[in-house]
């Protein structure tokens, strides 16, 4: 390939209007590495990510939060006040003009302000039109309120996550709304087809809720064969050892299947010859023995250091990885070979290595950017390209529009 | 790519009004689940993240034609669970819903030749095998875009298809260990990782991948060239811990397992409630949600508690509001939990199982469950998507294709070999 810019970003000419705070961020960070022009709108105090920790050290502000940074890099953002007329006309002059409208408000609230997706495509017959939600746009939940737990809660993955003589465990970060944003960005590229094929438009409805509960089979297991699962530590469903085994230095992930049981004999040579029997083959049997199995293993593995050992593992074709801290990842020489974090330098946040686009085009992967400032694009966005004069923008600005 | 501008493939729904049976042109309904109608993918696809990202693409239109062989090449989930027929894994089904099934051996020289006739016929190419080993049978980029310059090729290996660790075997579990999600899926201070029983990394994978696949096939259309997009499971991964990277990157703290505590939200968690394993959450992020909770569990004089008056007082005081929350949930019944805190604007939520996932009357609602009324493991519901697409038809979704079905018609129709040919290959196990 000749053409750079080309190559790693699929849809660039695209504009997306992100309209999201932080349960559908990270649709427009999806759109934004796959080539689109992104910009996020902000109320003039500034999305209330900003206001979310954890914070760059010394910097517990709206400048500071590394949640914004992470979940916006690369976006333009302008402020704007859709609650005032003259700020809801901008932002529908905005609309026109994008391709992509992605917004997280709780259903209905857009409509209320007169921006509601008939609003909308009044402007721009075409738009394509995605909404985050926890449990969707209509329906007996569509008014419950939601954070990461709820969504996680209320799909299903929650009750399966953990030790069984704990509470059930949420996952780190947020990960419900980062999922239903994914599948919203599927969403995306799927009415962006129908927009070139068909020529119509489309609204998107993206459900937190709907987005989680197709996890692990948790629904299918319980219709196709009336199992309801339950938390089981970290022991995977089907296989052992398929769990994490003691090392010295730490801990390994061990995935054995019947493929690789035999492999891992080898590897364990001075193994109980009770195990040599050939119905051991059998995952299912491995599976229903897990605690003996494990316990087994374990007086092997705890031999090692966690990296010798995956890699001793990897080499007789057994998938083993240690298990890591975030650190442990960022410095994997694998990681740091392909690139995936490359610094950026943000004006408060200084310079530091930032995670890239998970993917490559063509053996090359996109440049990340830094998240913007408040209202960082405000000139560039309202003068420039929209063709605002000096005195409106004046105006809007003391009016508090933008 | 069969050209579909202004010819839009519409369907037509029955509306009863009363005792009249008609049709009405309001009633011209597009169907969501055939906005990629005329896109075809060749899928070498095993386990999870593959055969589901093909199942996504099939359920949204796309003709996704899985290629096996029971000469070394089956999906790995054809053998999970205790039947024998290896179309009757409920794990297998679950993930290729929609699929049409080829069966060719690629180790034979006819066979790969085949499917690099076929690459000139289709639109894309979906794999997650281990990097090279369709290089090694003929079948690499290269050869694969001969046929068809314009091909799309998207692959989902858990490492990435370059770097020092790239020919390791991985599992979603061990990548979500690798990331540092399962150090991280925790309740703090405890003396042993958790993670989870499962395998997020391909949940993560099988949604990015079609999302890569049509954006790609988008970029294809427009620049009538092919391209190669190598989704690394691992990095697909990291994506969603990239705030927790950043701590690391910018203030070089190590984060730690924060279980169930929410930075901006207090109480917050997980709350055991009547019954056995039955649990609820709550969120309490600003003082309006403080206020209502306070009167929901009958303890209004707290409103004016000038130890709670704030986010970040609750914040500091969490251990001893968990513990508040606690002993309301206790008494009371999981749905009751939330239908309290959630009627006065509290988010709350039941911990639900799967059995309460298949009544859910929300997910009801969105018409969440395909269901199917006979298979080969009997009848089943299954959850068909994240998204919707408002005011636009849903279809049913189909079952995968027994193994092998769609031979004849892929090798007749569309490569036009004669029924002799045909039959000869298999006696000499090209097709198998």
């Amino acid at each position: 390939m000749t053409d750079t810019t080309q190559t790693t970003s699929l849809l660039s000419g695209y504009r997306v209007l992100d309209l999201t705070s932080s349960m559908g961020a990270l649709c427009g960070k999806l759109l934004r590495d796959l080539g689109m022009e992104v910009l996020k709108i902000e109320p003039p105090g500034g999305d209330p990510t900003r206001k979310e920790p954890p914070f760059a050290k010394g910097h517990a502000h709206g400048e500071g939060s590394l949640r914004f940074a992470y979940l916006n890099a690369g976006k333009r953002s302008a402020t704007l006040d859709a609650a005032k007329p003259s700020g809801r006309k901008l932002l529908l002059d905005l609309v026109e003009r994008a391709d992509v409208v992605v917004e997280d408000f709780a259903p209905g609230q857009l409509a209320a302000l007169g921006l509601g997706y008939e609003a909308m495509i009044e402007r721009h017959k075409k738009l394509i039109l995605v909404s985050v939600s926890g449990f969707g746009q209509d329906g007996p939940y569509a008014h419950f309120k939601t954070t990461d737990i709820v969504g996680n809660a209320m799909g299903g993955l929650l009750y399966i996550s953990g030790d069984p003589k704990m509470t059930p465990c949420n996952p780190p970060e947020t990960q419900s709304y980062y999922y239903a944003s994914l599948f919203a960005a599927y969403g995306v590229t799927l009415a962006l087809w129908q927009r070139e094929t068909r020529g119509i438009g489309a609204w998107i409805d993206a459900s937190i809720q709907a987005s989680m509960a197709l996890h692990e089979h948790v629904a299918f297991n319980y219709s196709a064969e009336g199992r309801i699962m339950k938390r089981a530590g970290s022991q995977h469903q089907h296989n052992a050892p398929a769990n994490l085994f003691q090392c010295k230095n730490g801990w390994i992930s061990l995935f054995v299947t019947q493929n690789h049981w035999p492999l891992l004999l080898k590897v364990w040579q001075d193994h109980d010859p009770a195990l040599d029997d050939p119905k051991w083959i059998n995952s299912n049997l491995r599976r229903q023995h897990a605690d003996y199995i494990n316990s087994q293993v374990t007086s092997f593995t705890s031999r090692f250091l966690k990296e010798d050992l995956a890699e001793l593992m990897q080499k007789h074709g057994i998938p083993g990885l240690p298990v890591n801290s975030p650190s442990d990842f960022m410095r994997d020489p694998h990681i740091q070979a392909r690139g995936f974090f490359a610094e950026v330098t943000h004006p408060v946040l200084g310079i530091f290595a930032q995670p890239g686009s998970p993917f490559m085009i063509d053996g090359k992967r996109g440049a990340p950017a830094p998240a913007p400032l408040l209202g960082q694009h405000n000139e560039e966005v309202f003068c420039r390209e929209m063709g605002i004069d000096k005195a409106r923008m004046d105006a809007l600005v003391k009016e508090g529009v933008i | 790519m069969a050209e579909m501008e202004g010819l839009p493939s519409r369907f037509y729904t029955l509306h009863f009004t009363f005792c009249n049976l008609h049709w009405t042109e309001r009633d011209f309904v597009l169907s969501a689940n055939r906005i990629l109608e005329g896109v075809r993918i060749l899928a070498f696809t095993t386990g999870y993240a593959g055969p589901y990202a093909g199942r996504l693409l099939a359920g949204y239109g796309a003709e996704v034609i899985k290629i096996e062989s029971k000469k070394g090449g089956l999906d790995t989930f054809r053998h999970y669970g205790q039947h024998k027929d290896i179309d009757a894994a409920p794990r297998f089904i679950e993930c290729n819903l929609g699929v049409r099934s080829l069966a060719v051996n690629l180790k034979h020289p006819t066979g790969a030749r085949l499917i690099r006739e076929l690459a000139g016929k289709s639109d894309a190419v979906l794999e997650n095998f281990r990097p090279r080993v369709l290089d090694k049978l003929g079948l690499g980029d290269d050869e694969l875009r001969k046929a068809n310059p314009k091909l799309v090729i998207v692959k989902l290996p858990g490492f990435g298809s370059e770097g020092p660790k790239s020919g390791y075997g991985t599992w979603g579990f061990n990548l979500t260990a690798f990331s540092g999600m399962t150090y991280l899926w925790n309740h703090p201070e405890q003396d042993r990782p958790i993670g989870s029983q499962g395998v997020y990394p391909d949940h993560l994978g099988f949604v990015m991948g079609p999302t890569l696949m049509v954006a790609a096939l988008l970029n294809s259309r427009r620049t009538g060239k092919g391209l190669t997009v190598d989704l690394a499971q691992v990095e697909g991964t990291a994506y969603t811990l990239g705030t927790t990277y950043l701590e690391t990157a910018v203030n070089g703290d190590d984060p730690k397992p924060k279980g169930n505590h929410y930075a901006v939200a207090a109480p917050h968690g997980c709350f055991a409630c009547q019954g056995e394993d039955r649990w609820c959450v709550i969120s309490v992020r600003d003082n309006n949600e403080w206020q209502s909770f306070c009167h929901v569990i009958g303890r209004p004089e707290l409103v004016g508690d000038a130890r709670f008056a704030d986010p970040q007082s609750r914040l500091e005081r969490r251990a001893e509001l968990n513990a508040l929350a606690q002993q309301w949930t206790q008494r009371r019944s999981a749905e009751e939990v939330m239908s309290k805190l959630q009627a006065v604007g509290v988010p709350a939520g039941v911990v639900q199982t799967g059995a309460d996932l298949l009544k859910d009357q929300q997910l009801r609602h969105r018409n969440y469950f395909a269901s199917f009324a006979d298979s080969l493991i009997g009848p089943f519901e299954i959850p068909r998507s994240g998204i919707l697409f408002q005011g636009m038809a849903e279809e049913p979704l189909r079952l995968p294709n027994r193994f092998g079905a769609d031979n004849d018609q892929i090798l007749g129709e569309l490569l036009g070999y004669d029924h002799a040919t045909i039959e000869q290959w298999r006696r000499e196990e090209v097709l198998t």
